[in-house]
């Protein structure tokens, strides 16, 4: 029955995918492509992370393998070959899949926090090498090519590309999802939870390790060919750090238990950088802040948080959860608007701008923030942010107790330790 | 000759600074099986703070302040932080040090900005230790190997002397037993994560005065201490140093060389052959120094997959 209400849901969100991108604006299809592509390679992450327990901090090389060889057959088919535009993915699927192999027969000798220094140290091997591999990965320009027009579709528009990138997403996604179904899905949560006993079963666990981090790493080549082809360009800063940190930052936070949780994740922070990248230079700040908060409080993240209170929502008293979630509701965005008021701030004052006026004017000159002009030693500067946390903060530990009262001990958060992939 | 020795050279001083931060690693990794991702961040934060610092109190001032600052930072994440995520495994845990480094990152960027600092050595420090076929040795550089030394023979001395020493190893191989015994283990546990982030901190005050001193720092380094803790065996302390002192020899050494593989191949006279092959055939050791740390892990992951002096996971 949960299936057949999460296929309807995701129905209903298909259609919505569908219907909606004509009537916006370009920068808004460009963003929606853009979430697209980092909801797959957030899956396909979280097929590793989540499902096998194996933490990788270096799946952008599979990412950016990926998006290099789509390149490469774009440029071919620019060059004459009579290849469909619209399958280009599959150069990326293979590439993924390979580079996948080779480096998880690595990685996969060693579990727990070695298997996520391996990974890492594999990605930053790419991207030590690929500037200086300027036939395969165009040096430190990178490579680009042109989308050819196939079976009638020019490929011009961004809308084009959405439905191609959607096609591909949505197909991808529910492979994903169909292949947790299998029973070598099955196996790769036992894989997570107990390796040992895998093993006494008669599987080879090294090598089911190796074959799931290559289906992960073939779904990342995926996302990063649907990249490539939307960007029509890529160079090694594909397989920077950054984009590894930004797939677990975005899984964990929409939750990496639940299937279709790194996708809430995805969107969540791939349309807030869309809408705010241009308001503040802080938002990477914002982003850890905010990783680092779900891990200490919310271990499930957004999307394990959803799940069980839709799942439990016949036992939940709403009536009395409602005033205490509202609280907390503005507790958290009172402690949001303080953190930011302060980031903001320092931003302003030990930035190089300030720094000039400051030489100019002698004394501390005031600064512009949210349209208000502040004195950054008057009282009531400090004291805004400092009232707006502390209030915040107070309503918070208030909502948080009322909470816990109204769903009683069934779920607190001291539960019995769920070990998840620890080096054992 | 001349190549070898100042290699020799450039390579373990090099070798000692990171033996310096992944020595605090793999102690804490030892002791309570957290891998700190925010380890290298740490390094960074004591340049960073030794920076702040100096800027009043002198260079001495921030290389004595910058230590203790990352320390109290290290054991309030270790007393706070850690324990609310330790019920949910070692991969949370893992994840948290993730985003803490992530946050100091950005913190760093914050406030000193995006572009690298002027943090100096002093005039006093700025001088040739000798000179070596015709060229002038710095001195700091020696300085950064000598504050290593003697960290770790101090440290060493701590640890098999002292009565403190007996109870921080008695923590690390049983520590149910230690605290049945009258010990205060958390206090213990919370002073070795602090003793570890403080050497990496001291680590970054003293090098962040010769090599750059950026919001990047942390993650270029780290990369190359977690390489490090990988191929000597993650928990050893020798298993770090030799593996330290083998990647900054590696590294100092490839710097210097324009070898190829199709240098390789010319030995056996296919030189041209791989030469017309081109791509990874001619690439030269010295553009592709920063990658030998990492081919080096892989190897060491065939041949030994539980790092030089590691116990099997």
């Amino acid at each position: 029955m949960g299936t057949v209400r999460t296929l309807s849901l995701l129905a209903a969100l298909l259609a919505l995918l569908i219907a909606v991108p004509p009537f916006l604006d370009l920068s808004w299809q460009n963003a929606l492509v853009n979430v697209l592509i980092a909801s797959l390679f957030a899956l396909a992450f979280n097929l590793l992370a989540g499902q096998a327990g194996l933490l990788s901090f270096g799946h952008a090389a599979y990412f950016g393998v990926g998006a290099f060889a789509a390149l490469h057959l774009m440029i071919a088919v620019e060059d004459g070959l009579a290849f469909p535009t619209p399958l280009l993915p599959l150069a990326g699927a293979a590439a993924g899949f390979l580079a996948g192999l080779v480096a998880g027969y690595f990685a996969t000798m060693r579990s727990g926090v070695y298997f996520a220094l391996v990974t890492l140290a594999i990605a930053e091997l790419l991207h030590s090498l690929a500037p200086h591999l300027a036939g395969t990965f165009g040096g430190e320009a990178g490579i680009s090519s042109m989308r050819m027009p196939w079976g009638g579709i020019v490929f011009g528009s961004m809308l084009e590309v959405y439905y191609l990138t959607l096609g591909w997403v949505v197909l991808c996604g529910l492979g994903l999802w169909a292949y947790t179904r299998t029973p070598f899905g099955r196996l790769t949560l036992a894989l997570r939870d107990n390796e040992q006993r895998v093993r006494f079963l008669g599987y080879d666990a090294h090598r089911s390790k190796v074959v799931v981090f290559a289906i992960s790493a073939m779904a990342s080549g995926v996302a990063g060919s649907l990249l490539a082809i939307s960007n029509e360009t890529a160079n090694y800063s594909l397989f920077a750090t950054d984009v590894s940190a930004q797939v677990v930052l975005q899984t964990f936070v929409g939750g990496s238990t639940v299937f279709f949780g790194p996708v809430i994740g995805a969107a969540i922070f791939t349309l807030f950088s869309f809408l705010v990248s241009d308001l503040t230079r802080s938002w990477l700040f914002y982003q850890g802040l905010i990783f680092v908060l779900v891990m200490l409080y919310a271990p499930t993240g957004i999307g394990g948080i959803l799940y069980g209170l839709v799942r439990n929502r016949r036992q939940i008293d709403w009536s009395r959860l409602a005033w205490p979630a509202l609280q907390s509701v503005v507790g958290g965005l009172l402690v949001a608007g303080g953190v930011v008021f302060l980031t903001e701030s320092a931003a302003v004052l030990f930035g190089q701008d300030y720094a000039a006026r400051r030489q100019g004017a002698g004394a501390l000159p005031a600064y512009d923030l949210f349209g208000v002009s502040w004195n950054p030693v008057g009282v009531l500067t400090w004291l805004v942010p400092a009232i707006l946390l502390l209030g915040g903060v107070a309503l918070l530990v208030t909502g948080r107790r009322q909470i816990d009262g109204v769903k009683g001990r069934r779920d607190a958060p001291t539960a019995e330790p769920a070990p998840l992939g620890g080096a054992s | 000759m001349e190549f070898a020795i100042i290699s020799t050279l450039n390579g373990v001083t090099y070798g000692l600074l990171l033996f310096m931060v992944s020595a605090g690693l793999t102690l804490i990794f030892g002791m309570m099986g957290v891998l700190n991702f925010a380890h290298a961040s740490f390094y960074m934060l004591g340049a960073y703070v030794a920076y702040a610092v100096s800027s009043v109190l002198g260079f001495w001032g921030g290389l004595a302040v910058a230590p203790v600052v990352v320390g109290i930072v290290g054991m309030l994440i270790e007393r706070f932080l850690l324990p609310r995520v330790h019920a949910h495994g070692h991969a949370h845990e893992l994840l948290l040090t993730f985003g803490l480094a992530l946050i100091i990152q950005e913190l760093i960027k914050l406030f000193f900005g995006d572009f690298p600092v002027s943090y100096q050595m002093p005039g006093a420090l700025r001088f040739s230790a000798f000179t070596i076929f015709g060229s002038d040795y710095p001195f700091y550089r020696l300085f950064i190997g000598g504050v290593a030394v003697v960290m770790f023979a101090l440290l060493w001395l701590l640890l098999t002397r002292t009565r403190t020493g007996i109870v921080v190893r008695a923590a690390e191989r049983l520590p149910a037993m230690a605290e049945a015994l009258g010990h205060n283990i958390p206090v213990v546990f919370m002073a070795v994560f602090g003793t570890g982030a403080a050497l990496a901190g001291l680590a970054g005050a003293v090098a962040g005065a010769f090599y750059p001193t950026n919001p990047n720092m942390g993650l270029e380094l780290g990369v190359i201490v977690f390489v490090v803790v990988v191929v000597g065996g993650l928990g050893s302390l020798k298993g770090s140093l030799v593996a330290s002192l083998l990647i900054g020899l590696f590294s100092s050494f490839a710097v210097g060389l324009d070898w190829s593989l199709a240098s390789l191949f010319g030995l056996v006279g296919l030189g041209d052959w791989a030469r017309a092959i081109g791509g990874l055939m001619t690439l030269k050791l010295s553009s592709i120094s920063a990658t030998i740390p990492f081919a080096l892990m892989l190897l060491v992951l065939l041949v030994r997959p539980a790092g030089l002096m590691g116990e099997r996971n």
